[in-house]
């Protein structure tokens, strides 16, 4: 019998083969997906963390009307279970008759109205869960919701979890940060309002992008997780600029400068704490001001020599279920001092940016895809690390210590870059002495 | 409204249970889907799947573009590839809803693929839109057929267990114990078709035990093919009762789940005293009727005309249902069912 193996690939080589030539190992269109617990993130995102059901309920006071077989609301039974969302879900189950005669969408106004009828308080607005089915039927949504708005008496809003289009224009995950947002109707704006864009969940409270925003002049900044109502999340169309914290939400962001006339500007969650301070300076240069972020800048590269001299050596698994670009975290923890062995994450042509400078420090770190049918030999106990960071490691290597960093509250910026760093050291020494 | 399910999140699919009989055989199973229908097998229904046993199933990763231009071809392709990198004895196809809407021809499929590859290809028709039970049944369909060695000779000491995966279960541990409990019963070898050689060696069993109507069909067809007897059995009832011997007496009781595991309960019940016992299910029947009241469900408002009033004194059913169930006044008692709230 053949030697089984997984596929893997050091950073130094795919450098050397370019962004324009990734491995077909490394491309899921080209390969069958390997169904497994460190594969979630992908085949489920709502299994964990936010996927377009959860998303699509960001809206305060929302409910949700899944229209679809019953195998696409299957997994909403783990989300009933989480806090708040038991009396928010709603099933209308398609059955064959409904495919082949499109019945369906004449009841979905009917259905709408009974949710709300049976709710103590009325929704502020009713969120219809469409999937692949309706995807390949065609099915004109947009406008079964204004019949369905027409009928109940308030906003009913199309999300798509249309699975097939993954990898199209407009991935689940993308449509639906425009869907969450579409509610908003255009406003005077206000100077000194500003919205956080990317997210369902808030930044972590000492993230210091709050201090940063406020010291510039902004004394309303809002979330859609940090909006107690609906007419809070009304209000965020009177903000000055948008702050994209997460390239999903650049379509969102788009659809409201069109409609809403606010303007956005990017910034990346990183953890190389020099970038950071970059990107804050460039910040200050697009809102035509300064910032001082020296205070938290020393702070952070305080940690980073602290863990440095505590860690260094220590040998790392990065995986991709966790909140920070796996090729980016790996970067920075290198130049922390940190060994990357491994990295199992889905690479993408501008992931190259990182991967050239991890070249340089790490080359020999071995970049493995989650996808490959290939991971079905993977045996961590070949490869062994000190600590693994996100869920996908934690599942290859049992024996390592675990910071599984995926948590629902998102760290950003240099507040970021501490707490990563604190619980990694956190993790070591639990390991040690548990 | 038909359709329209207000408290109970929609039970495990047809895909599911197929994915559950094949886990574990050492086969390739491609999840004939774009990501959503194989990561929540994977991250919902199979429990197995987080207890570090690995098995080879795979979502195919269809696009719209796959789906619109009908590319089965690809998924062809990308199979062998797979083969090519994994040791299996067969590869199976399970469906789902976008092969269903496309119309995919199941029987092209199996013939594309074995033409390339040099092992036995099965597919499984399922919809994603029927419940899980029918996807069993047609998984132990195909695999039977194609597995078992019609060379077999009935062994006195061994008896097969059809519908032991862990959505039938109360809890997914429960196969473990079952196992026990029937080596306890002085069988030597117990044949749970959760490994490839069981399909292999099913002729050997002297007798088939069935724990859920899942499983009829393949009890059927091993009597035909092998001659091997089959009785209806589920195991565990008496840690849903914790053996309070005065539960059911003199009362109107209604009990919800599969056909099997609720005809044994209610058997127990009618044993220790109750004045009335009904059996209720969304699943697939019993072909005979087995004593007591048996209604069919078949929409959430159905369980609520039923019993979201005070009609019955005691209901025993998932403790999932019991939400749908405000108006209901009684002792609801958990009777877990792994398919429907997926409790580990």
């Amino acid at each position: 019998m053949t030697e089984r193996k997984p596929y893997a690939i050091t950073v130094q080589d795919l450098v050397t083969r370019g962004r324009d030539d990734i491995p077909a190992e490394l491309v899921t269109s080209t390969h069958l997906i390997y169904n497994s617990p460190a594969a979630l993130a992908f085949n489920s995102p709502g299994a964990q963390g936010f996927g377009v059901k959860r998303a699509g309920l960001s809206i305060p006071g929302s409910v949700m009307l899944l229209v679809g077989p019953g195998c696409c609301g299957r997994n909403t039974t783990i989300l009933s279970e989480m806090g708040g969302y038991s009396d928010r879900f709603f099933f209308y189950i398609m059955d064959e008759t409904d495919i082949v005669t499109g019945r369906h969408l004449k009841k979905i106004p009917q259905a709408v109205c009974e949710v709300v009828d049976s709710l103590a308080e009325k929704p502020s607005v009713v969120m219809i869960c469409m999937t692949c089915v309706d995807a390949l039927l065609g099915t004109d949504m947009e406008r079964v919701c204004r019949k369905a708005e027409k009928e109940a008496g308030l906003p009913v809003v199309p999300c798509y979890m249309y699975a097939l289009t993954r990898e199209g224009r407009k991935p689940p995950m993308v449509d639906v940060r425009r869907a969450i947002y579409s509610l908003l109707e255009k406003q005077p704006r206000r100077r000194r309002t500003v919205n956080l864009l990317g997210y369902f969940a808030p930044l972590q409270d000492d993230c210091e992008l709050y201090d940063i925003l406020r010291g510039v002049g902004f004394n309303q900044i809002n979330e859609i997780s940090r909006c107690p109502d609906f007419a809070a999340y009304k209000a965020m169309s009177q903000a000055n600029v948008n702050i994209i914290l997460n390239p999903e939400a650049r379509l969102a962001a788009q659809d409201m400068e069109k409609r809403l006339g606010i303007p956005s500007i990017e910034l990346t969650r990183l953890y190389q704490v020099a970038q950071i301070h970059k990107q804050y300076q460039a910040l200050a240069q697009v809102l035509g001001t300064t910032i001082d972020d020296s205070a938290w800048h020393e702070r952070a590269q305080a940690v980073v020599r602290a863990v440095r001299e505590k860690c260094s050596g220590t040998t790392v698994a990065i995986g991709e279920m966790q909140n920070g670009n796996a090729f980016e975290m790996a970067l920075a923890l290198t130049r922390y001092g940190f060994v990357i062995r491994e990295i199992y994450a889905n690479l993408g042509p501008d992931d190259f940016v990182y991967l050239r400078h991890l070249a340089q420090l790490s080359p020999d770190t071995q970049v493995y895809s989650n996808l490959s049918p290939s991971m079905l030999y993977y045996r961590g106990q070949d490869h062994p690390v000190d600590v693994t960071i996100g869920k996908d490691a934690a599942y290859y290597h049992e024996q390592a210590a675990h910071l599984s960093w995926d948590e629902d509250i998102q760290p950003f910026g240099y507040a970021g870059v501490i707490s990563l760093l604190q619980r990694l050291e956190q993790a070591l020494l639990e390991r040690k002495h548990p | 409204m038909k359709g329209l399910w207000k408290y109970i999140s929609p039970f495990a699919p047809d895909d599911s249970g197929a994915a559950a009989v094949l886990y574990g055989l050492n086969g390739i199973v491609v999840i004939c889907d774009a990501g959503g229908c194989a990561g929540n097998i994977c991250g919902f229904d199979e429990p197995r799947w987080f207890s570090g046993k690995k098995s080879a199933v795979f979502s195919a990763g269809l696009r719209d573009m796959d789906a619109i231009l009908g590319r089965d071809d690809r998924l062809v392709d990308k199979l062998c590839q797979a083969a090519e990198t994994i040791d299996a004895d067969f590869a199976a196809i399970v469906g789902t809803p976008v092969p269903s809407v496309i119309g995919t021809d199941y029987k092209a499929l199996k013939h594309m693929a074995e033409k390339k590859l040099s092992i036995p290809v099965v597919t499984v028709d399922t919809t994603g839109m029927d419940y899980y039970d029918k996807g069993i049944e047609k998984a132990y369909d195909a695999l039977f057929p194609v597995l078992a060695d019609s060379s077999q000779q009935a062994e006195a000491d061994t008896v097969g267990v059809l519908g032991a995966v862990p959505l039938e279960l109360m809890h997914p541990g429960d196969i473990e114990w079952i196992s026990q409990s029937l080596v306890e019963d002085g069988w030597q070898q117990i044949l749970l078709f959760d490994e490839i050689d069981d399909y292999r060696k099913a002729g050997k069993a002297s007798l088939n035990l069935v724990l859920s109507p899942a499983g009829l069909k393949a009890a059927q067809y091993l009597q035909k093919t092998f001659g091997t007897p089959y009785e209806l059995h589920y195991f565990g009832l008496d840690a849903v009762v914790d053996f309070d011997d005065n539960l059911f007496s003199g009362k109107n009781v209604l009990i919800i789940h599969q056909a099997v595991a609720a005809s044994a309960m209610a058997a127990m019940a009618e044993e220790a005293g109750a004045a009335y016992v009904t059996t209720a299910s969304w699943f697939m029947g019993l072909p005979e009727p087995q004593g007591t009241d048996c209604v069919r469900l078949r929409e959430e408002d159905d369980l609520r005309r039923l019993a979201d009033n005070d009609q019955f004194d005691i209901i025993l059913g998932d403790a999932y249902f019991r939400r749908a169930l405000p108006n209901f006044h009684g002792q609801y008692v958990d009777f877990p069912h792994f398919a429907v709230s997926g409790r580990g």
